[in-house]
């Protein structure tokens, strides 16, 4: 199975790229948002994957060996938070940005190069 | 010593003490400092000739071998007398000539600060110390030469000259570390002790021709010679001290210091007489063609530095003995014709020989100063230029293998300076008065007692030159040689080759001077020729080279910093891409076991709709579909995260995802359609971008899973959140108790977008 | 010890202290008085590392590798004592040079979150735990950068969130393949565990991405477009503390992992950091001497100065890496002390564009003092600072017979010295321009605006006057680089998992 997670991710990765690649700078943002996608999916495999054994423990003496890997899912819950604190702030940046030059492309960022 | 350095460290700072009426005081404090120390020198002389050395070291960073070791000894006591008594003099003198200027103390606190670093140069005994001080006097000659800031022909001087001498110390730094490196010291002496190795090392190559850039800029060497008639755009006691005097004689003091470690081999030898020599004769050569007095002087200071480099790079006794002599006698009479130049331009408001004339008659004591100066100049007796030269012949003749060659061009080039001489005090002081306006200066007296001593000085030691030999010559010399050396100076050597030599050169001299003066067009024909077959100057190469450099940055930079935004990120993943694979490419021999397990079907069916959703929105036309398939991307990675016992990161998934998604439509009818902006080749390259980059990762991903190093720690969480952190749910427990901290930044990192947004959209301005 | 977390709970106290304060004089007090206190307390921490020794806490008592925990060695003590000796003199420096927009814009809980970033990412011994504090970083830089919401502004915001959050993706996703590979997050365990393994050359896939990440942020060749593009947008003030210290976090990560845990296939990673050392510095100092904008120039010129610091990590002896990081503490100083000084050649003259401006030497000697002080620190001018970074530098490439980065480095000094010269002459020496402008549209600068200069400027001349000291501690630093065990240990707690 894990092969086609491993195959999701590349693609997720792919399509994030492609899209961060487009003029427009709403699609970078959805670029961004499958990037983070792909990357929280490759941090949950990482360590493999177990189906329907989630890590609830109660006093009885739990076998780590059968139950998912908690700590890549910890780290993917902050990760997806911090993603969603950023993402947000990108959206009301590019909102303030059109709304003060007009313009949704890319290109036309060249002000401050040069 | 160290006291000494303190003293004059602190004395710089002595003029920010003085406002208005009392800043005429300052340089007559600042002489009288240096006063006290030449006398200091001065009562060391007898010491330091009985073979006694002074040495103080302070410890600075000992671990990098750098310390502050002071070395005072024949060498360095020959040069700290030159440095305090051309100081006495120079500061009454720029007493009289800077009156008239503002920013006083500025220029007082930089002349000074210069005695001090140019004091502490000669007196090191470590070379990292003396490169610190090399250095600092570079900074000051640029500040200095910089003075009159306001001229844009003085910041260029200024910048040239410090970027050639910032260079040189620079790259002969280096040349000192990968000598250093090779017996792990800097100190002097240590240096000294192990000169054998050094000369044996294969570093001995690249580090003498590093340090001979050092010196060659320092000391104005051709081809780094041109920043020197820059410079003149310095105040003339600028010049006077910092351009003739010290300054430039660093790198004579260097090569001096360093000939018993390095010197005696012929990369030594002909270097250095190959260089001398050249830029002994060009310079003579251009001096005569300036018209800019001062210029003159510069063009004569290069030639005379040439010679000294020239009798450096001969190193044998006699040779070393005339440049320690050869040392006096410029400091002497080129002091005073600095001084002598300035007093003039003061006088009549110009410095060109073509305004000027019979000036003789209304300054006839300055005439009489500079006449004794232009015969030391010129080499001809009864002055101690005329022995400087007798000495230098007889070295010449001496010097191996290369003798003929160095003989013309010194020949040739003593010819010139005669010529230059004569042609100066002629042109100026002699012939008719041309119609200069004579400006009535004060205080004459503090502009001719400068340059009066050092003419008289030139006369005295011409007549009895054992005084200079006994005195100083010969504890330089031992200190050079390492040896006992017996110096005996005297004006009249007898009839020898060398004599013919002078007798031949000084008609030569008279000859070329005759001509020149009888007609002024010959030389303007002179100068015509000269600016055709050099039509390159010197100057113009180092800027049309910078110049270029610089175009050629401006291009490269928007080349590589080009403003669209895209290829930045383009330029991102390439590298990524290429890295990534490479990385896959050298790590290929993991396991591949465990990957083609296959899994219940429907979860392929989940992971096939991710897929086509992604796709779908990755080529879709309409933003409605694209955010829409972007939402079941994400639902449906949250199903997978349900599906794969990750029940939280499935409900957080859930309801970020929703939050976006509602965001991403408020927002989008404000926002314009999509448009096609991208041509079809550019979409071709960059999903090939993409994709080279996606299928890295997947490789990533599943080596990632097939490689375990370890047992994960997270057994210890399991196995501990219910006994120990009284939680059920490990995942929780593990964001509210074994890593808080993480929940913390998390908390901050939504506190401050909150923040950040509320801000954003508050403020109206645009 | 309880103490080293400290300086991430000051500034969060901060935080919270000022979100809900709304007067303007009193957030700078808190700020000022808050600032004194982390510095107070860092060089307190600081000194008690004396003798070598290595402070751990462990977060919530869980013992590591479990937990979090925080390290203090000496690297991350001296990285500390400087970024809160910065942080001291900006909030200082805040009160007058944030108009009015920014003032009322809660920038106080917006710098205060970027230092509790900076801090923690120096502090923490845990890489998951880094990856959090970037982020706080960024989103902080990213809220500062468009704070005052002109267009230039907004638009360098973009570039400079959209190539950042690239980075941080890239060290997310290599602290998944690490984790997958290591099951742990703990540097000090990942250092066990990788040394004691067979083949630790499989972790070099993670390492490349963590290379791409923490490039990306330290602003190296070819990643570093960011940087240009947004740092001379914002607010001075705001370029200032991201000079100090954004890149030079990046920096510092670097050179913790590579020494602590990639230490594998060590002759391809060191190659590659000197190459790239080169190209960063050249091509840095190249487009810094093509530029007439001062906050241009520097922008540019942080970038080339980066190269000097890698180029120490890629040598890779103590000395190397003693230079290393007596160079990126020497830049942190020297290079926010340069944008504040420009700055303030900004408020005097009004404009950062060098063709506009000169005169400002006969104005002002004061500032030009204050500009030459960090300027030939910059440029390596004995006995500043700037001259012992470089020389060791220069040393320890001559002692491991790296001829060419050497070369390279001596070369990159003269584009420096350009530079420096360049705005030296242009807006001190040079007449001003419009010959209108006379000495009454010149703003004279109160003592209180220069007061964060002056402590900047005297801190480099004083790190060159007792270079042997701050050398003592950077070679410690070093060694304890170098030799992990006793971190390790420290950490680990003898534990042996």
């Amino acid at each position: 199975m894990e092969i086609i997670l491993a195959i999701l991710i590349g693609v997720l990765y792919t399509a994030g790229v492609y899209m961060l690649l487009r003029r427009s700078i709403l699609k970078f943002i959805i670029g961004i948002i499958f990037l983070s996608n792909a990357t929280n999916l490759l941090v949950f495999i990482s360590s493999g994957i177990i189906a329907g054994k989630p890590a609830f423990v109660d006093g009885t003496t739990p076998s780590p060996n059968n139950l998912a890997d908690p700590l890549p899912q910890a780290l993917v819950l902050t990760a997806i938070v911090i993603g969603f604190g950023i993402v947000v702030f990108t959206l009301a940046l590019k909102f303030k940005f059109f709304e003060t030059t007009g313009t949704d492309d890319l290109d036309q960022l060249q002000q401050t190069d040069n | 010593m160290q006291t000494l350095l303190l003293v004059y460290l602190v004395s710089a700072f002595f003029p920010f003490l003085f406002r208005r009426k009392l800043l005429k005081f300052i340089p007559f404090f600042l002489a009288f400092v240096h006063l006290g120390s030449f006398s200091f020198f001065l009562s060391k002389v007898k010491w330091i000739a009985d073979g006694n050395v002074l040495s103080e070291t302070v410890a600075w960073v000992p671990q990098l071998g750098i310390n502050f070791d002071l070395v005072l000894n024949g060498l360095s006591l020959a040069f700290a007398l030159l440095i305090t008594g051309t100081g006495v003099l120079v500061f009454l003198y720029a007493h009289a000539y800077m009156k008239s200027y503002k920013n006083l103390s500025v220029f007082y606190f930089y002349l000074f600060l210069f005695s001090a670093a140019m004091l502490g140069l000669v007196l090191s005994g470590n070379l990292i110390q003396l490169f610190v001080f090399w250095e600092l006097t570079s900074y000051l000659s640029f500040l200095l030469i910089s003075f009159f800031h306001e001229k844009e022909t003085a910041r260029n001087a200024a910048f040239q000259s410090l970027f050639l001498t910032g260079f040189g110390g620079l790259v002969m730094l280096g040349g000192i570390l990968l000598l250093g490196s090779v017996i792990g010291s800097y100190s002097v002496s240590d240096w000294v002790n192990q000169s054998g190795l050094l000369k044996s090392h294969q570093f001995y190559l690249p580090g003498v021709v590093l340090i001979f850039v050092g010196v060659f800029t320092k000391s104005a060497q051709f081809p780094f010679h041109f920043w020197l008639p820059g410079a003149m755009q310095a105040p003339t006691p600028v010049s006077s001290y910092l351009h003739s005097a010290t300054m430039v004689k660093a790198g004579i003091f260097m090569l001096a210091l360093l000939s018993p470690v390095l010197g005696g081999t012929p990369l030594w030898t002909y270097t250095l007489s190959m260089t001398g020599a050249i830029t002994m004769f060009l310079g003579a050569y251009f001096a005569i063609t300036q018209t800019d007095i001062k210029a003159i002087l510069a063009y004569t200071t290069i030639s005379s530095l040439g010679v000294l480099v020239l009798l450096l790079g001969i190193d044998t006794a006699l040779s070393v003995k005339a440049a320690m002599l050869f040392l006096y006698v410029h400091a002497f009479y080129k002091a005073a014709l600095f001084m002598i130049a300035g007093f003039i331009d003061k006088k009549t408001g110009t410095r060109d020989w073509r305004n000027l004339g019979g000036l003789a008659r209304s300054m006839p004591v300055t005439f009489v100063f500079a006449l004794l100066a232009s015969l030391s100049m010129a080499g001809l007796p009864p002055m101690l230029g005329f022995l400087g030269k007798e000495l230098i012949y007889e070295a010449k003749v001496q010097s191996p293998v290369i003798a003929p060659y160095v003989l013309v061009l010194g020949v040739a080039g003593n010819a010139l300076m005669i010529t230059v001489a004569l042609f100066f005090l002629y042109k100026v002081f002699l012939g008719k008065p041309k119609n200069q306006v004579e400006i009535k200066v004060k205080t004459d007296w503090a502009y001719i007692i400068g340059p009066g001593l050092l003419a008289l000085l030139s006369l005295f030691f011409g007549l009895f030159p054992a005084v200079l030999g006994e005195t100083i010559i010969e504890p330089a010399l031992i200190s050079i040689l390492e040896r006992d050396y017996n110096v005996e100076l005297k004006l009249w050597h007898g009839f020898n080759t060398v004599f013919f030599l002078s007798l031949f050169t000084v008609s030569l001299g008279f000859i070329l001077f005759y001509v020149v003066s009888r007609n002024d067009s010959v030389l303007e024909k002179w100068r015509a020729f000269n600016q055709r077959i050099f039509s390159v100057r010197f100057v113009d190469v180092f800027n049309s080279i910078l110049k270029g450099f610089l175009d050629f940055s401006k291009r490269k930079t928007e080349l590589v910093q080009h403003g669209y935004h895209r290829f930045y990120i383009l330029t991102i993943f390439l590298v990524a891409s290429i890295f990534l694979w490479y990385q896959v490419y050298v790590t290929i021999g993991w396991n591949l076991e465990n990957i083609f397990t296959l899994r219940p079907f429907y979860v392929s069916r989940l992971v096939l709709v991710i897929i086509l959703s992604t796709i779908f929105s990755v080529v879709s036309k309409s933003r409605m579909a694209t955010i829409i398939s972007m939402g079941v991307v994400g639902y449906g990675i949250a199903l997978l995260f349900m599906y794969y016992s990750a029940i939280d990161l499935a409900i957080t998934q859930i309801i970020v995802e929703t939050l976006i998604l509602v965001m991403f439509v408020l927002i989008l009818q404000r926002l314009p359609l999509f448009a096609r902006l991208s041509s079809r080749t550019s979409r071709i390259r960059d999903f090939f971008i993409a994709l080279s980059f996606g299928s890295a990762m997947t490789v990533l991903a599943l080596k990632s899973i097939n490689v375990n190093f370890n047992h994960p720690i997270s057994d210890y969480m399991i196995e501990n959140s219910y006994t120990n952190a009284f939680g059920q749910n490990v995942v929780n427990v593990i964001l509210v108790d074994f890593r808080a901290l993480d929940t913390l930044g998390e908390v901050t990192v939504l506190v401050v977008a909150a923040l950040g947004v509320y801000v954003l959209l508050k403020t109206r301005k645009t | 010890m309880n103490a080293i977390a400290l300086p991430i709970f000051i500034p969060f106290l901060l935080i919270l202290i000022l979100v809900v304060v709304r007067h303007t004089r009193a957030a700078q007090f808190v700020s000022v008085l808050g600032s004194t206190l982390l510095f107070a307390v860092s060089l307190v921490l600081f000194v008690s590392l004396k003798g070598g020794k290595i402070h751990t806490l462990n977060m919530g008592s869980w013992e590591a590798p479990f937990g979090i925990s925080l390290v203090l060695d000496y690297f991350s003590g001296l990285m500390l004592v400087t970024a809160s000796l910065i942080v001291l003199c900006l909030s200082v420096y805040t009160i007058y040079f944030m108009d009015g927009e920014h003032r009322n814009n809660k920038f106080y809980v917006f710098f205060f979150s970027l230092t509790m970033g900076v801090n923690g990412a120096f502090l923490t011994g845990d890489a998951f735990n880094l990856y959090v504090w970037f982020e706080v970083i960024l989103i902080s830089s990213f809220v500062l950068i468009t704070l005052g919401n002109t267009k230039e502004q907004l638009e360098g915001g973009i570039k400079y969130m959209a190539l950042n959050l690239i980075g941080s993706l890239f060290f997310l996703a290599g602290l998944g393949l690490l984790y997958g590979k290591t099951g742990t997050l703990n540097m000090a365990h990942l250092a066990h565990i990788l040394r004691t393994s067979e083949q630790p050359v499989l972790i070099n896939t993670s390492a490349a991405l963590f290379f791409l990440a923490f490039g990306i942020k330290a602003a190296l060749f070819p990643l570093f477009f960011w940087l240009p593009a947004s740092y001379h947008t914002s607010n001075i003030s705001v370029t200032s503390i991201f000079a100090g210290l954004l890149t030079k976090v990046g920096v510092y990560v670097l050179i913790r992992f590579f020494t602590l845990f990639f230490v594998q296939d060590q002759i391809f990673w060191l190659n590659l950091f000197l190459v790239i050392a080169g190209l960063t510095m050249v091509v840095g100092g190249m487009a810094a001497s093509s530029h007439y904008d001062t906050r241009r120039i520097l922008s540019y010129h942080i970038i080339s100065q980066i190269g000097y610091m890698i180029m120490g990590l890629g040598i890779y002896t103590p000395l190397a890496i003693a230079g290393a990081i007596f160079f990126t503490i020497h830049n942190m100083v020297a290079k926010t002390n340069i944008f504040l000084v420009s700055g303030l050649i900004n408020r005097a003259k009004g404009s950062f564009y060098l063709k506009d401006i000169g005169g400002l030497f006969k104005q002002s000697p004061i500032l030009a003092i204050l500009f030459i002080l960090p300027a030939f620190a910059l440029a390596g001018v004995p006995p500043l600072s700037g001259f012992f970074a470089k020389f060791i530098l220069i040393k320890s490439g001559i002692d491991a017979g790296q001829y060419i980065i050497v070369a390279v480095a001596i070369a990159t000094a003269m584009l420096t010295l350009y530079s420096m010269i360049k705005i030296w002459n242009e807006a001190f020496l040079k007449k001003a321009p419009d010959s209108i402008e006379t000495e009454s549209s010149f703003k004279k600068p109160v003592f209180a605006e220069l007061l964060p200069s002056i402590i900047l400027g005297a801190t480099s001349l004083l790190m060159g006057l007792f270079a042997a000291t701050i050398f003592g501690y950077t070679m410690v630093a070093a060694e304890q680089l170098l030799v992990p065990t006793n971190y390790i240990e420290s950490v680990l707690n003898g534990l042996k998992p």
